[in-house]
């Protein structure tokens, strides 16, 4: 019982209550549970927990709340033999095995270990108690044995047998229990909630009299929380949810908070060191807690349920309102225990009490799916998930794709793909690929690479879903930390860092302004050329299509769109920011025609920049457009004619050089390119796009040794490129370099830079 | 080869590229022929077949005049993201990404680094 009182109410509320309060979350959560459901199946245990229910158990279908009592085990037992759904349910939570919550007591007073029933529960509920006054010492008269409690719980029951019984309760007089003002309104709110739970089928003013009544005799002033039943389908659960709202609002109400801190504290004098790191190894430190923001949106979205998933919500709600409470104390152990765990899963529907069991709810988000998968179940139950965890996986190929079909419904997956999968490919795929293995067609180290693929592709999944975000064409994502929002004026400082190399800092500077100035366009064209420079060219697009917004007829700006597409491969977009170029231009404007501005097709675009070379051939840049135009239809003897023309006008710049490499590159003159290459990196040592050329250009002539130490080169001075990461990645498998994935992996610069160096 | 996806320009390049030293290499080592089925944005629909002969060291528009060691089909995003190494051909493979018909040992073999690299203007 002792955790019902822990369900209950705070520490001021020792005193044995028989319904729950909505002003502790975690009673509301537990009737919301109870309310819900209506089967009498024995519950599942909580994580970690076997539930064990003593004895035999009578029918109670109403939602009976318990009725055994702390410290009066035995005497309970012998009245009220443990019943229904409900004690089992709230004997999971307090078993031997224990609960989470119980478990993280023992945890703190002993060892765990797995018990069974029997006389153990008494001790520990005893210990339980002392801990439970010790802390509760300010609120409750120091003397605190039996009889208060005895009274005050026969009391209760009988209202409750009153309320089974169809007789109205009277008011009785009693003894002073010594309730405290926090215990008198613990007992109010349960009391209320619980009358609900008893007299379901009565009306309104009948409850309000029994609550009453019950209230008058222990001396408490029931009228503060009357409140009517709110309409709706669910009016109990949705009762709770309000009730608990304006608890919540009116700030923490002392029991839960009492309970916390002193749940807290007794943890500090614990150990609880080695099942807090296992977790943490688990589930990683992260604060969960941040996580509850969120859980608004989703729950909006689950929201549009059908009101059969009603009491699933109102269950999410409850339990994300006790994960609130929960997450108010910061204490990092406590955020990572399993109970707040299992709580954060609940609110966040990942866990469903569906039928008296906790199940974790198909298509919920989980990352750490298999750890989870591990928690929530009995061990033996899944010995796949076992060995994932232990990192041995299965060569046997259907179980793991049935299961992981199954199980798994991670994010951004297409769902149909599942479905065929699971129909379709499971056999033909399996049983070839069991076949070829059979028959040593793939040889052993394929089988293992696969294996060894799969543990990583985990891996890549947490990896790719963190860094997707803002991923998509046209979106620049910012850096986060950077040290140089708040300068006077960062635009200058990125000029001069860009002006001296620093491409990455500059990066970080014009971010800066444009952060302060939106509307910056020659911020925005800087940080795109920047990007372009540094090998980026998706944010390279993002940063100049801001530029363009803002100045729709910036030459450099067009042409620098027309270039990142063109790496891109788009030739559409590509052709139509060129066009753009030749329609803005002050000179060549007047060839353009209107017509073409929305679909250029590249035969007529090509045409009217060679007109405007014509008519002034002195001036590079249009050479320079037309040496791209030209690479984008792979004419790349006259691309590179078009920039050695401009080259002539304009020798000094680098990035005309490495334009004229890269189509050197791109049509197979790679030794060629490499020299184009040279002179732009002496024009500029930091260009860090003509580095990463450079690697291509070696690999793609065979030469992957050199090329690594290109790209390893590159990379240094650029982290972020993660092109150049992949093209590594390649380079060292094709010069066997193996031994270095993990550090390709793992992008150690250190250790590549010291193995190939320049 | 006319066409309007990204993956063209890729296999342009590759065509040019199997004339050099480093696609003669390629083709020595591999020796299959792969028919890509790439389609611009599901798979299966508006395809675009190519063949990439590492037979006779060929790209061609069209399906194969025979039978491929290899069938793959995935979409153009998807084709660029393995042929630069951004995606693990297994992975795209047990994601869906890419379909796989033919010989399972040939399609093991169809990895980034038969793909040249285009360079950046």
């Amino acid at each position: 019982m002792a955790m019902r009182d822990l369900v209950t109410g705070g520490a001021a509320c020792a005193v044995p209550g028989t319904a729950a309060s909505s002003s502790n979350p975690f009673g509301a959560l537990a009737n919301a549970i109870l309310g819900s459901s209506s089967k009498t199946q024995e519950l599942k245990g909580l994580p970690g927990s076997a539930v064990n229910v003593p004895g035999p158990s009578s029918d109670f279908r109403t939602g009976a709340p318990l009725t055994t009592i702390p410290g009066l085990e035995t005497e309970g037992q012998q009245h009220h033999q443990p019943v229904g759904q409900n004690y089992e349910f709230l004997a999971g939570f307090r078993t031997a095995d224990h609960g989470v919550l119980a478990d993280a007591w023992n945890e703190i007073h002993q060892p765990p270990a797995l018990q069974t029933q029997g006389g153990k529960i008494e001790a520990q509920f005893q210990e339980f108690e002392q801990i439970y006054n010790r802390g509760a010492n300010s609120m409750l008269p120091p003397a605190w044995d039996g009889p208060p409690q005895g009274v005050l719980s026969r009391f209760l029951h009988s209202f409750v047998d009153s309320g089974r019984a169809g007789v109205p309760f009277r008011p009785a007089a009693l003894p002073v229990l010594g309730l405290s003002e926090g215990d008198k309104q613990c007992i109010r709110d349960r009391s209320f909630i619980m009358a609900h739970h008893i007299f379901a089928d009565k009306s309104e003013e009948y409850i309000n009299a029994q609550v009453n009544a019950l209230l008058h005799s222990l001396d408490i002033d029931g009228n503060e929380r009357l409140r009517g039943p709110i309409r709706g389908s669910y009016p109990e659960l949705e009762e709770y949810w309000t009730e608990s709202q304006g608890a919540l609002r009116s700030g923490m109400p002392n029991p839960a908070d009492k309970w916390v801190s002193e749940f807290a504290r007794q943890r500090e004098n614990g150990d609880p060191e080695a099942w807090a790191h296992s977790f943490e190894q688990l589930h990683g430190t992260n604060g969960w807690a941040s996580e509850f923001e969120h859980e608004q949106s989703q729950l909006a979205s689950v929201g549009q349920v059908r009101g059969a998933n009603m009491s699933h919500i109102a269950a999410m709600e409850q339990s994300r309102m006790l994960a609130h409470t929960l997450a108010q104390n910061t204490d990092p152990k406590f955020q990572n225990s399993k109970f707040l765990q299992f709580v954060s899963k609940m609110s966040r529907g990942e866990l469903i009490v569906d039928e008296n069991q906790i199940k974790p709810a198909t298509g919920s988000l989980t990352d750490n799916w298999a750890d989870e998968y591990q928690a929530q179940y009995n061990a033996g139950s899944s010995t796949w998930a076992d060995q994932f965890v232990h990192q041995d996986l299965p060569q046997g190929t259907d179980k793991w794709v049935n299961e992981f079909v199954k199980e798994n419904q991670q994010q951004g997956v297409d769902d149909q793909w599942v479905n065929e999968f699971s129909k379709l490919h499971v056999q033909d795929w399996a049983e070839e690929f069991g076949q070829q293995v059979a028959e040593g067609a793939l040889g052993d180290s394929t089988a293992d690479d696969w294996a060894n693929t799969y543990e990583n592709f985990l891996d890549e999944q947490l990896l790719a879903s963190k860094q997707h975000s803002g991923a998509s064409r046209g979106v620049y994502v910012f850096s986060d930390m950077n040290p140089y929002v708040g300068h006077p004026n960062p635009l200058r400082e990125g000029q001069e860092l860009f002006r001296k190399g620093l491409l990455s800092e500059a990066v970080l500077a014009l971010e800066a302004e444009v952060l302060k100035n939106p509307d910056n366009a020659e911020g925005w064209r800087l940080l795109g050329i920047t990007h372009a420079e540094n090998d980026d060219d998706q944010q390279a697009i993002a940063a100049m299509m801001r530029a363009q917004e803002v100045d729709p007829t910036n030459l450099e700006v067009l042409l620098a769109l027309g270039v990142s597409h063109t790496n891109e491969l788009e030739q559409p977009e590509a052709l139509r920011y060129l066009y753009k170029w030749l329609q803005n231009h002050p000179k060549y404007g007047v060839l353009a025609t209107p017509e073409l501005a929305d679909s250029p097709y590249y035969g007529d675009v090509a045409r009217l920049f060679n007109e405007a070379a014509q008519m002034s051939p002195e001036d590079a840049d249009v050479h320079i457009v037309l040496g791209v135009l030209y690479n984008l239809s792979r004419d790349y003897d006259k691309a590179i004619e078009s920039f050695q023309t401009a080259l002539n006008l304009k020798p000094r710049d680098y990035s005309l050089w490495n334009k004229l490499g890269a189509t050197r590159a791109n049509s197979i003159q790679s030794a060629d390119a490499i020299l184009a290459y040279q002179q732009a990196l002496d024009l500029k040592p930091n260009y860090v796009r003509a580095w990463a050329n450079m690697g291509i250009s070696y690999a793609n002539q065979g030469l992957y040794e050199e090329s690594i130490r290109y790209y390893v080169r590159a990379l240094a001075m650029n982290p972020k490129a993660d092109n150049a990461w992949q093209y590594l990645r390649i380079s060292l498998s094709c010069a066997s370099r193996n031994d270095m994935f993990e550090a390709c992996d793992s992008r150690n610069l250190d250790i590549l830079q010291k193995e190939f160096p320049l | 080869m006319e066409s309007s996806l990204q993956s063209a320009g890729l296999l342009e390049q590759m065509k040019i590229h199997l004339s050099t030293d480093a696609g003669k290499e390629v083709t020595n080592k591999i020796g299959l022929v792969y028919q890509l089925n790439i389609a611009p944005k599901k798979i299966g629909v508006d395809e675009e077949i190519f063949v990439v002969d590492l037979k006779q060291g060929k790209v061609t528009k069209g399906p194969y005049d025979g039978k491929p060691d290899a069938t793959f089909s995935f979409t153009d995003k998807d084709f660029l993201s393995i042929a630069t190494g951004k995606m693990n051909p297994q992975i795209a493979f047990i994601r869906g990404a890419m379909k796989i018909k033919g010989s399972i040992s040939a399609a093991q073999k169809f990895t980034p680094d038969i793909f040249p690299k285009p360079s950046k203007l």
